[in-house]
């Protein structure tokens, strides 16, 4: 057996895209821990704490099968970003607010338009511009989308539908939506005045950090009957939208968390990181914070949606034509920081899990019952952001991810340099120059979020698909490169 | 308000490492590092302070810690104010009591988005006489 160390943390390798960490690592450890890479990103991965919080997570309570890692896996604050992890709800299973993060249901949607290259290669700056103006960013930014304090309710309730119903979007949107936008079980009671007043004028905006609005163009097609049945082609343009809860999503995990440190000493539970503080989800406190990260979940959905609306908008006043005549209809969009009660089978038998998917993506293979008609011979689209330089993919859930990951893959790039590290790196204007030169035209509130945000800050997002498709837990579809960028 | 910390390096966060010679000044110092990472002084455009109470208790001094900064964070967001000033009118391991005086976040810039303060390597104690704490932001 081939084995590698990093300091103490030894992994066995299992084949050319999957590692073990041993359950013989370190006491307490429930399950071992399966990363997800090659030799050419494990030497990426080795240089943070991310695979010490792999086995850090194989101590939950409940916990199934492995602590899984993505291959764009990195540290964070208790679970890696790009951890999975599903807990037996009826052996004990916990839910732990760190395992889903503060930005709650963060994810992306991706639009499809008929436009191609040649019909905005010479109009992308101005176009972007008019993104940047009408489409709010940055951290504080107030959106346009004035909600009363009912509905502000309603939409802890309804998610997107609550856009759709205001005009914002169609019942095809809502079908394109993971959840068709809105999970069952939220309970505006369960969420805090607090977070409420916190999420209060944030309805339709983008937010900072990693969030950003993208119009890209496919560059390269790989599986041609997923392409056609999706109706995608080389030259085309494409949208895809990354934002979250906002600050009523932060609000609610810090308000669960602080609960749930004392839900360790009640249940006896013990693991090594605090952040990982966790409740039985048969608990009434496991229940109380479902229900409240559903309602952040759906804001996040709600939020997504608007955006999306907005961009419409912009659209249409830019080319003068309506966003139906623009063919800017939604693929999908997904979460990745989430946990949703679902089945699957374990030791051959089918059980009801709690599936953590933090800075990972739900990745449903062909036929699954929560997949849209329309998907379900393909399989989930699976959308994968890149950096602002290089490419975003589009990908497809496979079946051997079920048993395997639980129906989970990537959800990026991962970063690679810390955000400080970035901004020593590389200049404002010297990025400017660089992504121009690729023909990039990017729109940030702040330059420091731009100069933390740099592609050099981020693993190379083809090598992390590439390990996703040849390891078999997505496939790829079609690859998209960046025209133009707005962030935070 | 004069900021007083070092960053630690972490991949996706910011980590930051305070230190006092007082509980009341390790809390302070925490607390002026938010506002030195969030946000830059553009104008004093729009007069006004805002003193607002924070008084959070917890089981130690750690979870006092984090729920002073959340709380900070989080007041800050929902009252739309940057705390320029922080008066801890008393404080020990389990309580805290202060005033954090605001100006309108109108003045401000914002240079980066903390959601919050989290458990992850938190470290606060108490070596000699010197209080040091070490902390990482989900941003």
């Amino acid at each position: 057996m081939y084995e590698k160390m990093n300091g103490k943390i030894p992994l066995e390798k299992i084949d050319d895209y999957r590692w073990r960490i041993p359950r013989s690592y370190k006491p307490g450890m429930r399950v071992p821990g399966l990363i997800y890479a090659d030799e050419k990103l494990l030497k990426d991965i080795y240089q943070d704490k991310a695979l010490e919080q792999v086995a850090n997570v194989a101590f939950l309570p409940g916990i199934v099968n492995n602590s899984l890692a993505m291959p764009d896996i990195h540290w964070g604050y208790g679970f890696p970003i790009g951890g999975v992890a599903a807990t037996d709800i009826e052996e004990g299973g916990v839910v732990s607010p760190g395992g889903v993060g503060f930005d709650i249901n963060c994810g992306v949607r991706l639009l499809k338009t008929n436009l191609e290259y040649d019909d905005v290669k010479d109009k992308i700056k101005d176009l972007i511009y008019r993104l940047f103006s009408d489409v709010p960013a940055g951290v504080g930014s107030e959106g346009n989308i004035r909600v009363s304090p009912k509905e502000e309710k309603e939409i802890l309730l309804k998610g997107a539908r609550w856009a759709v119903e205001k005009g914002f979007g169609t019942d095809d949107d809502l079908e394109c939506t993971e959840e068709n936008g809105a999970m069952s079980g939220a309970d505006p009671q369960a969420v805090s005045e607090r977070a409420v007043q916190r999420g209060k004028t944030q309805s339709g905006t983008l937010g900072s950090g990693n969030h950003f609005l993208e119009v890209q163009v496919i560059d390269q097609l790989y599986d041609r009957d997923a392409c056609d049945e999706l109706k995608l082609n080389l030259g085309q343009v494409t949208i895809m939208i990354h934002s979250g809860s906002r600050g009523l999503g932060y609000q609610v995990c810090e308000d669960y968390s602080r609960g749930m440190i004392a839900s360790l000493a009640k249940f006896n539970i013990n693991v090594p990181d605090r952040q990982l503080a966790c409740a039985p989800v048969a608990s009434s406190e496991g229940k109380a914070y479902l229900s409240a990260m559903k309602c952040a979940a759906n804001y996040a959905w709600c939020n997504r949606q608007c955006l999306m609306h907005l961009t419409r908008k912009v659209f249409e006043n830019f080319f003068g034509s309506s966003w139906q005549k623009l063919g800017m209809f939604l693929i999908y969009d997904v979460a990745h920081n989430i946990a949703k009660i679902e089945k699957h089978k374990v030791d051959g038998k089918e059980k009801d899990l709690c599936v953590h998917r933090k800075g990972a993506m739900r990745a449903f293979g062909p036929g699954h019952p929560a997949l849209p008609e329309r998907y379900k011979r393909m399989g989930q689209p699976v959308i994968i952001p890149g950096d602002m330089g290089r490419n975003s993919y589009l990908l497809a859930g496979t079946e051997r991810a079920m048993p395997e990951t639980f129906g989970s893959a990537c959800h990026g790039a991962g970063r690679l340099k810390s955000r400080t590290a970035s901004a020593k790196s590389v200049t404002s204007d010297m990025l400017l120059k660089e992504l121009g030169s690729k023909g990039i035209i990017v729109k940030a509130s702040g330059r420091n979020t731009l100069v933390e945000e740099a592609p050099s800050a981020y693993k190379n997002v083809n090598d992390v698909v590439d390990v996703v498709h040849n390891a078999g837990i997505a496939k790829r579809v079609c690859r998209m490169r960046p025209l133009g960028v707005i962030k935070g | 308000m004069k900021a007083a910390y070092k960053l630690i390096e972490h991949t996706a966060d910011i980590g930051i490492r305070v230190k006092s010679f007082s509980l009341a000044g390790l809390f302070k110092n925490a607390g002026f590092a938010i506002t030195d990472l969030s946000f830059q002084k553009q104008t004093s455009q729009y007069p006004g302070k805002h003193n607002i109470v924070i008084r959070q208790k917890a089981a130690n001094v750690e979870e006092l810690f984090i729920n002073w900064l959340n709380e900070l964070l989080s007041v800050s967001a929902v009252e739309a104010l940057v705390f320029e000033d922080i008066k801890i009118i008393q404080i020990n391991e389990n309580f805290v009591d202060a005033i954090a005086i605001g100006s309108d976040i109108r003045n401000y810039k914002f240079s980066a988005e903390i959601k919050a303060a989290t458990y992850h390597q938190l470290k606060v104690k108490k070596s000699g006489l010197l209080w040091q704490a070490e902390v990482i932001f989900d941003v």
